[in-house]
């Protein structure tokens, strides 16, 4: 059931049903009924009142779907062509911490519940050794960590607890990058691992002694991977990018990113009518082609990650639901997110001059 | 407060002023994992100020003898009309009864704000609503329109919230028009809902008063202008936009780095509509009102302390954008104006310009009358400043180059202020778009311009602005970017070639041609195709292959570049058999590959049907041409 990957759309939705397993203190809290059913390998049966509603992704894992299998069908493919290009895996909401890291959160390599990070991060070096093999050590990898997290619109390094919050740059060759981040040389999955799981222990810390709320952060941890490779004295330089991103959950972020009709309230605010800015914003269209410009830029997040939304970059979303009626709300939401991230696309309009085009 | 001893009601205010700062101050430091720890305890308060109020001076009013014992059956949705009864019928605003009913509804007011902070909406929603009832008895007057405005924009708010979009707007207009009916028959400074519970030593000046109800009618109009826009009203919504902002400049209440920057998105708005009078007008404003965030701190104060340098930044980025939508405002009045004036072939339509230039002024004469009646910003402060430098900009289409470059002049100077704090280094994205936004400031001026030679000096311009930088920009993280500077070169190259051949007077015959115009002429051609090509390429795979099924947004660029690559491939000047029949081959096959795309694809024929009928016709003459070279070169063979 792996799906292809150089489908045109480059963004992909998998959606995991958040597994019962009682050992590992996710449950449904006693809740027997359940909310949806798994109808497909990519449909999701929501039952919805008055009518039940169908969801359709890319892949849908039920509740029994292995840690092993959900790293073969989604994050194989990922790391395979990670050496190639950018890649931005996104995990969204309930339970995706054992998605990506496993039962306890650290350290723990060997087993057999491990999530999907360290098994790619294992994957990727495997891939790597076996190309420096084949080419007869002509080729070589350079791999760098960093880790950093977005709360508030304010960028934190995770890696450097010390340091104030930090700015997002570009550069004419290295494109956007958050400028002072601390990037550690990796040369082996343990080693990835260790900087993951330093920078995971300090965004815990962080949450509770300043006030940080994590279920209200984004954590980005990005791996750069540049190869050199020497032919006939020419030497040849490539660089390619995984991105891991912890996606804010949906339970309490009412105020970003949710669509629809909610008001921004001033009263609290009492000067500040910033959001005036953003209903303005929504009122200059593009569609009649004309061409102006916004004074509100895209959050922090979706600017760091602007490469990966389009162009020659491929980008998965994996979306944790639990099961359990008493999520519905939430569950509605997560998929609701799911099917609308699926129509995100970084698009280029071509400008024409269309005088004298056909002349 | 007859029935209300002096002690008694000293300790119900000072109930009240400790609720109010539970809920304004010490809420933001409640725990995470008891966050509404002070809201709950100020909730407790304030019943106990509804309790007093009821038992105190519930003999006082013998008219009231409905059941009050606080258990009102959850009544149907209550929509706000715009009602005219509310000033007519009731208790006057200062009768005891009056009074009694507006302090009541204060506090479920202020219940029904505690309820909808600590997440229980239908409670909110239930205090709110005993709020609205309470005012009913009472005409609107002084004593409690504040309360009238506050409690609908409540109601607003929370239904907004629930995806009831109607409800929302009826409240709010509702509180629209009782602000607007009051200050026509009243508008005596109204008595602010805090001061029902406070002592008399401590009542708010006239001026506070004002302060505070003109304040909440700000937030009427902000609460409005997000509702139009979700409705989907966006005239209105921008109308109400307008307002806000222009009621802030007015009472002084507001930050002039973010009032700028708004009013410059507005501007953006009104240009996106062609109304370019008010893009200018919200322009000019926004660019006064920056200035009253003072002096950017010079570099030397940056680096002495953090505060100056993030102030320092914080301008520095502010000016920037306004000067960027100033880029736009000149770009969109310059291409509509040569929209306006270009016949078919792209070129200036003189009997047209003789026309508009006859409107406009008869239409100017007119105007002087009409033109104030539109919506315009200023203070008493800034309304001077606003008008004059809105008199250094035209805001009708330019009709001749004189005009054009005078909008031109006006465009170029912001692009070089913009280019100041967007700089390439950190700041790429933002540099290239102005460097393409100047680009096109060039390109709509040469439409104005006669002499050909002076026009293709100004593509030449465009293209050292923008070829080293294609070049030069990572062609994976600025792939999209790429596309459509490659594009702009290939077409400006293309551009600047038509007019070379133009100029040496002659497109038929190449025997003509002197040496160094061929050379000339056949550089500008190959370098056209050449960067067309860079754009196709552009969309091939990783492994270098071109994709079968083109993507709705490159589909039409795609085809257009392919049918100009065939078309440029024909024009290249050559005096060798050999080279030219490759480049008609060449030529052929791209003509071909239109043909053929369209057929495999028929959703495709509508973007671009004038290019495929040419592919189509060229698909047939080519061949013939071919083999006619082909016999040639055989017989001189």
């Amino acid at each position: 059931t792996a799906f292809n990957i150089s489908d045109s759309n480059s963004i992909k939705v998998f959606v995991r049903v958040r597994p019962l397993t009682h050992s590992t203190g996710l449950t449904t809290d006693g809740d027997q009924n359940l909310c949806l059913t798994v109808t497909s390998p990519n449909t999701i049966r929501l039952l919805s009142k008055p009518e039940p509603r169908i969801f359709t992704y890319d892949h849908v894992a039920d509740m029994d779907t292995s840690q092993d299998s959900v790293f073969s069908s989604v994050a194989k493919n990922i790391v395979e062509s990670c050496m190639n290009v950018v890649f931005t895996l996104f995990i969204y909401c309930s339970g995706k911490t054992f998605t990506m890291l496993g039962p306890s959160d650290l350290d723990n390599f060997t087993d057999e519940l491990r999530g999907v990070i360290p098994r790619s991060f294992e994957y990727l070096f495997f891939l790597i050794n076996r190309e420096v093999e084949r080419s007869g050590q002509s080729k070589s990898f350079l791999c760098k960590c960093s880790f950093i997290e977005i709360y508030n619109e304010q960028i934190y390094d995770l890696l450097d607890t010390a340091s104030a919050s930090l700015f997002l740059r570009e550069n004419i060759k290295k494109g956007v990058f958050v400028e002072g981040a601390v990037e550690k040389f990796v040369n082996s999955a343990a080693e990835a691992y260790q900087v993951l799981s330093m920078g995971w222990r300090n965004r815990r810390v962080a949450s509770t002694s300043m006030n940080r709320e994590s279920s209200r952060s984004h954590a980005v941890f990005s791996m750069t991977l540049e190869s050199k490779e020497s032919i006939n004295e020419v030497v040849n330089i490539r660089m390619s990018q995984l991105n891991l991103v912890d996606l804010a959950g949906s339970e309490r972020q009412k105020d970003t990113h949710t669509e629809g009709s909610r008001l921004k309230e001033a009263s609290s605010i009492n000067r500040s009518l910033m959001c005036l800015g953003q209903v303005i914003m929504a009122l200059v269209d593009v569609s009649n082609g004309k061409n102006r410009h916004i004074c509100y830029r895209d959050s922090k997040l979706t600017f760091l990650l602007r490469d990966s939304l389009g162009g020659n970059a491929k980008t998965y979303i994996i979306a944790n639901v639990h099961p359990g009626s008493k999520c519905f709300g939430e569950t509605l939401s997560t998929l609701h997110f799911a099917q609308r991230a699926k129509l995100i696309k970084n698009k280029a309009v071509i400008n024409e001059d269309t005088q004298g085009n056909v002349r | 407060m007859a029935s209300l001893g002096s002690v008694e009601w000293r300790a119900i205010c000072d109930k009240f002023t400790n609720a109010r700062n539970l809920t304004d101050v010490e809420s933001r430091n409640d725990p995470e994992n008891d966050p509404f720890r002070s809201k709950y305890k100020a909730r407790e308060l304030l019943r106990e100020i509804y309790c007093s109020l009821k038992s105190f001076e519930a003999g006082e009013c013998e008219e009231e003898s409905e059941g009050e014992s606080g258990e009102q059956r959850p009544t149907e949705p209550f929509v706000d009309g715009q009602r005219d009864d509310l000033f007519v019928q009731g208790f006057s605003g200062d009768s005891p009864a009056g009074l009694r009913a507006a302090k009541l509804g204060a506090v479920e007011y202020y219940l029904g704000v505690n309820h909808v902070d600590t997440e229980e909406l239908s409670a909110g929603q239930e205090h709110l609503m005993n709020c609205l009832k309470q005012l009913e008895k009472c005409k609107v007057s002084s004593e409690n329109v504040s309360l009238f405005i506050h409690v609908r924009n409540q109601l607003g708010i929370l239904w907004a919230g629930r995806d009831e979009t109607e409800t929302a707007q009826g409240f709010l207009e509702t509180a629209e028009s009782i602000y607007q009916l009051y200050m026509k028959e009243d508008g005596s400074p109204p008595t602010d809902m805090t001061e029902y519970f406070t002592t008399k030593e401590k009542l708010l000046t006239h001026q506070e008063r004002t302060k505070r109800f003109e304040f909440a009618y700000t937030h009427t109009m902000y609460y409005l202008a997000q509702v139009y826009k979700n409705l989907g009203d966006t005239e209105r919504a921008a109308t109400y936009c307008h307002s806000t902002l222009q009621r802030q400049l007015q009472s002084n209440q507001f930050n002039p780095m973010e009032w700028a920057l708004n009013a410059a998105s507005l501007s953006q708005y009104y240009i996106t509509k062609g109304r370019y009078m008010e893009g200018r007008h919200c322009l000019s404003a926004a660019l006064v009102v920056s200035g009253l965030a003072g002096e950017v701190p010079s570099e030397a104060a940056a680096q002495e302390s953090e505060t100056e340098s993030e102030r320092r930044e914080k301008l520095r980025q502010e000016r920037a954008e306004i000067s960027r939508c100033w880029i736009k405002y000149c770009l969109n009045l310059l291409q509509d104006a040569k929209k306006l004036l270009e016949d078919n072939t792209g070129e200036l339509d003189t009997d047209r310009q003789e026309e508009l230039k006859r409107v406009r002024k008869r239409e100017e004469e007119e105007e002087e009358k009409g033109r104030k009646s539109a919506l315009l910003f200023g203070s008493e402060d800034t309304f001077d400043s606003i008008a004059s430098l809105e008199e250094k900009v035209s805001c009708l289409f330019p009709l001749d180059f004189s005009e054009a470059r005078a909008i031109f002049l006006v465009g170029q100077n912001h692009v070089k202020e913009a280019k100041e704090y967007f700089q390439m280094d950190g700041y790429v994205t933002d540099h290239v778009e102005i460097l393409q936004d100047h680009s096109a400031l060039f390109r709509n001026l040469a439409f104005f311009e006669e002499d050909l030679e002076r026009r293709c000096k100004m593509h030449k311009r465009r293209i050292d602005m923008l070829e080293p930088i294609c070049n030069d920009l990572n062609a994976q993280y600025y792939l999209l970017i790429r596309r459509q500077m490659m594009f702009e070169l290939a077409e400006t190259y293309s551009e600047m070639m038509d007019l070379k051949m133009t100029r040496s007077n002659r497109q038929a015959d190449t025997e003509s041609l002197d040496n160094h115009t061929i050379k000339k002429i056949n550089h500008l051609c190959s370098s056209s195709a050449k960067y067309f090509q860079m754009f196709l390429d552009s969309l091939c795979s990783p492994e270098g292959k071109f994709p079968e099924h083109l993507e709705e947004e490159v589909l039409r660029p795609a085809l257009v570049a392919r049918f100009r690559v065939a078309r440029l491939y024909s024009k290249l000047i050559c005096s060798l058999p050999s080279v030219h029949l490759d480049n008609l081959n060449k030529s052929l096959e791209n003509y071909k590959y239109v043909a053929k795309y369209c057929e495999a694809h028929p959703e495709a024929v509508a973007a671009v049907e004038t290019e495929l009928e040419l592919s189509k016709e060229m698909v047939g003459l080519l061949p013939l041409k071919i083999n006619r070279l082909k016999a040639r070169m055989a017989a001189n063979n």
